[in-house]
């Protein structure tokens, strides 16, 4: 009897639990979204996150990823991935002893050109998802996972990260991590994230008082259009309207 | 030929006559008048020529005047009445969607030459020069694509909620438009502004008009469904899950990290709406997230995917770009909010005042963090300031429109006046000058600079963009 009473209290509670359950998720908005498969999750869920959480099992080559660069890559990024005449580079500017500190000199350098990808990388994580996401440029998602860790590895290498021989896979990639050139380049301490979930600060960085009479914060010019810029974003008169307190200045004659 | 050489030396402005800066048709007339159909062309160049031809003789009589006081009659736009007032208009439906006016042809927005190698990972800027109050039409609404844009079926188009782990979400769900679309909506002014939005500027003058320094700007009414809604009917884990990752369905499935702290607000929307229409396929149809006062590239367009984590993503967009470089060689990550700016769109650069007197100085103001509370103007290059009036609406995370008055009277002697606007917001956050913002931040960051803009307008009206220290 006790046993009886007791598997009926049990079921009524497991139903009662149950009814909650489906309230809470059924919401109250019955009959709006449907469960979404294990296939399409699968199909759609493929970023990969610093700490490599959604990276697929798989390893690549840098000699096969140079075969892949040279057929895939290097129309726009270069030989060497430094090339800018069609986006800024992806290499160089990084050197030996910024894979041992984790701090790319160069970036403290006013006089440094450029900085390249690899100079301002933290998470290697970061360059697998979006070659894996977006790249070739006109054929995103066309690369198998093996293609992308092949890919990376020859990027690695043309950066000094990884030997001639050395083949990236889900199983070392974090050991590469930990030779990031730029690793510990970042930092999320500012006041610019709008919650405290990454040890921010609400307190702005550049704090001003108003002046209003005789402020001398600033007094002269320091910059201003050099002539032969005058003329480099086309005839000013066409992109203002033909009535209006003001007129688009005519740079198509000299002043 | 000589006929037409003379007819364009002159034009009317405001009933007065002025020897016109430029040929009365320019290349955008040109193009338009080419553009009509035969017979809109031929009257659109008739009326052209009906005018300069009657201006021509009225300069001649003014020319000859000098010994003589003036014996015009009158404004020949007055004296002779034009077509549009004298015959029959067109009907209804000439055009199913109305187009502007084909005398506002100008009002364009454009690239930067140079400023980008490919037109699809590229920028095109909103003419703020050329609007008025705080809504951007939605057609000049200014583009950021990163692999081109598309126009995305929305019968084929998803979003799907899923977890970073089994346990985030009670229940991964998949949502139609259609199904999006029945739940309660919500409508809101935001401004949205590219991160990089005058970042050319950091270092120096570098482009000429308010269109490129600031163009990277534009405020709409956006409608759609708050994140939190679907996350709740998910089931979301909301103390683990402290992360949302939102992405695209085009070819750079663009990835953002949002902040729950603001999706718990409520104030992110998942939106479809944009000036009561749909989203425009360059902003993101038919979804697009909507994140307040936060940089533009979080409001991931074409948008297929929200995913709940417990981590950051650094994704491409805050990993290698979209990160400020620091004098210190360290880059600040995850910076988002747009803090609080302004600029005077009207007179700005590369625009050229028709006279001496009055003019209503005016511009946008706008913060990341809440309301604009209070806009200063000086006209003497920050030496002294006023305050502005505030033009309502004054809205949270949204452009707010700003005016002052302001006569032109400067002699050739006198110093040429410098125009600047200085916002501050309800937090008592202060609009920084260009060397305030650089004592602390360096030129080399690219993004996020809300530095004071200087115009200044030289002896002969025509404004130009400086920086001060």
């Amino acid at each position: 009897m006790s046993r009886w009473l007791d598997a009926f209290v049990s079921l009524a509670l497991t139903f009662c639990a149950g009814t909650a359950m489906a309230q809470q998720t059924a919401s109250i908005y019955p009959g709006i979204g449907r469960a979404a498969t294990l296939k399409e999750v699968a199909a759609w869920d493929i970023d990969v996150r610093p700490d490599f959480k959604g990276l697929p099992k798989g390893a690549g080559s840098v000699a096969q990823g140079q075969d892949i660069w040279e057929a895939k890559c290097a129309a726009c990024h270069g030989v060497f991935g430094e090339a800018n005449n069609v986006f800024n580079p992806l290499i160089g500017g990084t050197t030996a002893d910024d894979v041992k500190t984790g701090r790319v000199a160069r970036l403290k350098d006013q006089a440094y050109p450029q900085r390249t990808t690899l100079m301002k990388l933290a998470t290697l994580s970061t360059l697998w998802d979006y070659i894996y996401r977006a790249m070739p440029w006109t054929q995103p998602k066309s690369l198998t996972p093996d293609e992308v860790y092949a890919v990376t590895a020859f990027m690695l290498n043309l950066g000094s990260v990884v030997p001639n021989e050395f083949t990236l896979s889900d199983k070392n990639i974090g050991d590469v991590q930990a030779r990031m050139p730029n690793r510990l380049g970042m930092t999320p301490t500012h006041a610019l994230w709008p919650g405290l979930e990454l040890g921010g600060t609400p307190t702005p960085d550049v704090r001003t008082k108003p002046c209003m009479a005789n402020c001398t914060d600033e007094s002269k010019i320091t910059s201003q259009l050099p002539d032969f810029a005058r003329t480099a974003h086309g005839n000013l008169a066409e992109q203002n309207r033909l009535v209006g307190p003001q007129r688009g200045a005519n740079t198509a004659s000299p002043k | 030929m000589s006929r037409y050489t003379n007819l364009t030396a002159v034009q009317t402005t405001h009933g007065q006559l002025h020897k016109a800066p430029e040929n009365f048709l320019g290349q955008a007339g040109i193009k338009t008048a080419f553009a009509q159909p035969q017979d809109q062309r031929r009257a659109f160049l008739r009326n052209a020529f009906l005018t300069a031809a009657s201006a021509a003789s009225t300069v001649a009589l003014a020319a000859g005047a000098q010994a003589q006081t003036v014996s015009t009659d009158g404004d020949p736009n007055i004296l002779n009445l034009p077509d549009h007032t004298k015959g029959l208009g067109q009907g209804v439906v000439t055009d199913g969607y109305g187009k502007p006016s084909q005398f506002e042809a100008n009002v364009q927005r454009r690239a930067s030459p140079g400023l980008t190698q490919t037109t699809q990972s590229s920028v095109s800027f909103a003419p703020l020069q050329s609007l008025f109050g705080i809504i951007t039409p939605s057609g000049l609404h200014f583009e950021r694509h990163h692999q081109g844009w598309w126009d995305v079926d929305p019968r084929g188009h998803r979003l799907m909620l899923n977890g970073s782990d089994a346990s985030m979400l009670k229940k991964p769900l998949v949502f139609t438009l259609d199904e999006l679309m029945r739940l309660p909506s919500a409508s809101r002014f935001h401004f949205i502004e590219c991160g990089a939005n005058t970042g050319m500027e950091w270092g120096n003058v570098a482009v000429p008009t308010v269109q490129y320094t600031h163009g990277m700007l534009s405020c709409s009414e956006f409608t759609g469904v708050p994140l939190i809604t679907l996350l709740e009917m998910a089931g979301a884990d909301l103390k683990r899950g402290k992360f949302v990752l939102a992405e695209g369905a085009d070819g750079s499935s663009m990835t953002r990290t949002i902040p729950m702290s603001q999706i718990v607000s409520g104030e992110v929307l998942v939106a479809y709406g944009q000036n009561g229409e749909m989203l425009r396929p360059e902003n993101g149809y038919p979804l697009r997230l909507v994140v307040p006062g936060i940089q533009g590239v979080s409001w991931v367009k074409y948008l297929r995917r929200i995913e709940l984590g417990d981590q950051p993503y650094a994704t491409k967009d805050e990993a290698a770009h979209y990160i400020d470089l620091m004098p210190d060689g360290l880059h600040r990550q995850y910076t988002s909010i747009q803090e609080c700016k302004s600029v005077v769109t009207t007179p700005s650069g590369g625009q050229v005042l028709q006279g001496k007197g009055f003019y209503s100085i005016s511009g946008l103001a706008w913060s990341g963090r809440g309301k604009v509370k209070r806009v200063d103007v000086s006209v003497d290059g920050g030496r002294n300031w006023r305050a502005a009036r505030l033009e309502s609406p004054v809205l949270d995370k949204c452009l707010t429109r700003f005016s002052m008055d302001w006569v032109w009277s400067a002699t050739s002697t006198d110093q040429p006046p410098i125009i600047q606007s200085r916002a501050i917001d309800e937090t008592g956050y202060v609009q920084p000058s260009s060397r305030a913002l650089r004592e602390v931040r360096g030129s080399r960051s690219i993004y996020h600079n809300n530095a004071i803009q200087s115009w200044q307008v030289t002896h002969s009206g025509e404004v130009k963009n400086v920086q001060m220290a």
